[in-house]
């Protein structure tokens, strides 16, 4: 019964999709407002140029791997909406994996379901694969990754790991709290890990155990010399190699283009155009001299603190680290733009099953909060642009009740958040490791 | 031997997870080495889509490399000399006034018609033209409305094939025009041909970039055989857009010059045959001596030391309330 509830989500969601790409198809053609988004075109130009046998580069703005180019070869030789249509089926992809990793860990069937539908259903999801933009695809292989590493599979793990550094550079912040995750005694070689259910999130023995709590030198001192596992070595050298074999290929054949264009340009991105950040204004009004190293490392600071803190506090419930290393990353970003709300809203899901935010009204709260700052924000900007009206200051106070509203969400989900490690510990018969870890 | 089924992903669920699927060649493995090997076999197993996808990708590469050229500028010399403003930045590396009016006064492809000849033909005048910016905000469109005369001065005796007239416009480092919106116009024929050049990056601001000309092809399709006076109406509108301005006091003012007109007809007959070019100045016609100007919001200069002070101060702030909220939110933690 459940199992028919969720197929037939999946197929209402692949009907809603389908209909949006010919819907955007029809005001493409008849509107002066067009429903595709300006990157689906950009890829589409490339793709066609690397399908000539050039490089993509050549196509101003385009900023991706080539392999996101070659991804889209079909669109001239087959079909100019192949790319939406791969885009929206890892959209459904997307929803699928979340089912599965929900039903790992042992949420009820019908707590899954209503949490996939926050993906499948989210306007903001649904609308993105459907105008063209390509992060569904990172948003899929994210979520393999941790399907990946709930069942052990760590040279799948590290090889899409590498891969999807290579091709949007952010996830390099998951690396940290993989790393830690990838904990000796959470896996014995020849069985499952052990995963810890729903069910148990709000017993003690989950809550109040203090495995692996370091005391003071001693502890650390133990810490780190248990970093060094053969597991974690094994991920990093594997991941690490696929993301230079790529990379190199991938200069290799296109050169400098390709590293300014793919790398370079997201690692040094300032963009003094008005978007979401707060850094936006700052970084217009000093544009004409170049920023000192202590600026830098000013506006550098928040984010590397807060991303540490983040990891150390809540690595071993992987999901939820995602996602507020994600949250947090976006928010004190130089520089955000609406698609990177993307990659928080895939892993929302994964972490609402603990949440003791009631959706009435704690949860609406927040969303309609997070929802009127953007839109605030907005309506500042479409003054700026589009009446030329001179709002510089108030678009920058818009951005900065952005950043408001986004700690605001992210202190609620924190604070309402029924902390449960992914793994359990795994009693070793052989090794008297664990005395160490008392 | 018997190969299990590789799981799909999508029938994963956990009945399909907990146990290994059944493996003859493991239960060898096991008996022989232990349980590390039996998991790499395991490993392999799941390997297997991932490494379909990698040989794919790596065909991919392949194909790449074998249709790759260097890159080779295309240099189609017949199309060389279309675009009149091409040949100027073959000389020049960037567009300043007095050498752009040398060049189009001296310099261009084609040559221009010589009207002192026996042969008398038609000569087009430049009768009026009223040049607007239309719209608000960030995004405008340069609207021109040009009136020609296509004088006749006798019955022709060589008429020409066709015409068309070529608009030069040297837009100011304050705006710029998106090559690939105006393709598009040329897609759905509002233009014949168009092309930008110069400093075509979209996204810098105006302080760091640098001028660009657009040059716009409309064919007339003129054919004078029947020698008759008349009168070509062109009503253009270029979409443009604001770069960022330099800092200032609030507005910052981009002014528009007055474009190159040319008039390009391929003649076909006993004398002359080719294709030539008529100047139309502007100094013969009434027409508005002010220019267009466009006033772009700036970032006004005297707000950066607040705005760096402060929005530091908000990104410190949030950033140890999100802190204090991991701390404090107890529950057991590496630290």
């Amino acid at each position: 019964m459940d199992k028919i509830n969720f197929r037939f989500l999946l197929i209402f969601s692949a009907i809603l999709r389908v209909f949006l790409i010919l819907y955007g198809e029809w005001q493409d053609a008849h509107m002066e407002v067009r429903y595709t988004d300006v990157d689906y075109l950009v890829f589409s130009d490339a793709a066609d140029l690397m399908a000539s046998g050039k490089s993509p580069y050549k196509r101003s703005t385009y900023r991706y791997s080539p392999l996101i180019a070659a991804l889209l070869m079909p669109n001239s030789f087959l079909h100019h909406l192949w790319g939406k249509f791969l885009f929206s089926a890892s959209d459904l992809l997307v929803g699928l994996l979340i089912h599965s990793i929900l039903k790992l860990r042992g949420v009820p069937e019908k707590l899954c379901t209503f949490s996939t539908m926050v993906w499948l259903f989210n306007p903001f999801t649904f609308t993105i694969g459907t105008r063209g933009n390509c992060e569904p695809i990172v948003c899929a292989m994210i979520l393999w990754i941790i399907i990946c590493l709930m069942n052990d599979w760590l040279l799948q793990a590290a090889l899409w790991y590498g891969l999807v550094v290579h091709l949007r550079i952010y996830p390099i912040i998951y690396a940290l709290p993989i790393i830690l995750v990838l904990h000796p005694l959470h896996f014995q070689p020849g069985k499952k890990p052990a995963l810890v259910d729903w069910s148990s999130r709000k017993s003690k023995s989950v809550q109040g155990s203090s495995y692996m709590r370091i005391n003071g030198l001693q502890g650390i001192r133990i810490l780190l010399a248990s970093i060094f596992t053969w597991r974690r070595l094994v991920f990093g050298i594997v991941s690490g190699s696929i993301f230079f074999i790529l990379t190199g290929l991938c200069f290799y054949f296109y050169g400098w283009d390709f590293l300014d264009e793919a790398l370079l340009y997201h690692l040094t991105r300032t963009d003094p155009r008005h978007n979401f950040s707060m850094y936006f204004y700052h970084i217009y009004l000093h544009f004409e001299q170049e920023f000192s190293s202590l600026e830098k490392l000013i506006s550098f600071l928040p984010q590397f603190i807060v991303q540490l803190v983040l990891v150390f506090r809540f690595a071993y419930d992987l999901p939820f680290c995602f996602f507020v290393q994600t949250v947090a990353f976006v928010a004190f970003n130089k520089v955000i733009t609406a698609q990177y709300f993307v990659w928080f809203f895939c892993l929302l899901p994964l972490i609402l099953p603990w949440s003791n935010m009631n959706l009435k009204w704690k949860g609406l709260a927040c969303i309609f909060l997070w929802m009127g700052a953007q839109s605030h924000w907005l309506m500042w900007a479409y003054l700026l642009e589009f009446r030329g009206k001179n709002v510089f200051i108030q678009l920058w106070m818009a951005s900065l009740l952005f950043l408001a509203s986004n700690t605001y969400v992210l202190i609620n989900i924190i604070r309402n958040h029924a902390y449960c490690p992914v793994f359990n510990l795994l009693k070793h018969e052989t090794s008297n490791k664990t005395t160490k870890y008392d | 031997m018997m190969v299990p089924p590789k799981t799909p992903i999508w029938m994963i669920s956990p009945a399909m997870t907990s146990p290994n699927p059944h493996c003859s060649l493991c239960y060898i493995l096991q008996s022989k080495q232990g349980a590390r090997f039996q998991r790499y076999a395991m490993e392999v197993q799941h390997f297997q889509v991932q490494l379909y996808l990698a040989i794919g990708f790596g065909l991919i590469f392949l194909v790449m490399s074998s249709n790759a050229m260097p890159t080779t500028h295309e240099e189609q010399k017949c199309f060389g000399e279309k675009y009149v403003t091409k040949t100027y930045f073959k000389i020049h590396d960037s567009l300043i006034d007095s050498q752009f009016e040398e060049f189009i006064a001296n310099k261009i492809p084609l040559g221009l018609c010589d009207v002192h000849q026996d042969e008398r033909y038609f000569v087009p005048r430049l009768l009026a033209m009223h040049r607007n910016l239309i719209g608000v905000g960030s995004h405008r469109q340069l609207s021109s409305s040009i009136r020609i005369k296509m004088q006749g001065e006798s019955k022709s005796k060589l008429p020409a094939q066709s015409c068309q007239v070529i608009i030069i416009e040297k837009l100011p480092s304050g705006g710029f025009a998106d090559p690939f919106e105006l393709q598009h116009l040329v897609h759905r024929g509002v233009f014949t041909d168009v092309a930008v050049l110069g400093d075509t990056n979209l996204e810098l601001p105006s302080f760091r970039s640098n001028r660009s000309v657009v040059e716009i092809h409309l064919d007339m399709g003129y054919n004078m055989s029947s020698g008759v006076k008349d009168e070509l109406k062109i009503n253009l509108r270029l979409p443009l857009h604001a770069r960022y301005a330099p800092l200032g006091h609030g507005f910052s003012k981009v002014e528009f010059g007055q474009p190159d007109l040319l008039m390009r007809c391929s003649f076909e007959g006993k004398a002359f045959d080719g294709s030539c070019s008529f100047m139309l100045k502007n100094d013969d016609v009434d027409y508005k001596a002010s220019p267009i100007i466009w006033e772009v919001p700036c970032g006004i200069k005297e707000h950066a030391g607040v705005v760096s002070a402060v929005t530091f101060l908000s990104a410190i702030v949030s950033a140890l309330l999100i802190v204090k909220t991991s701390i404090y939110h107890s529950h057991n933690t590496i630290f």
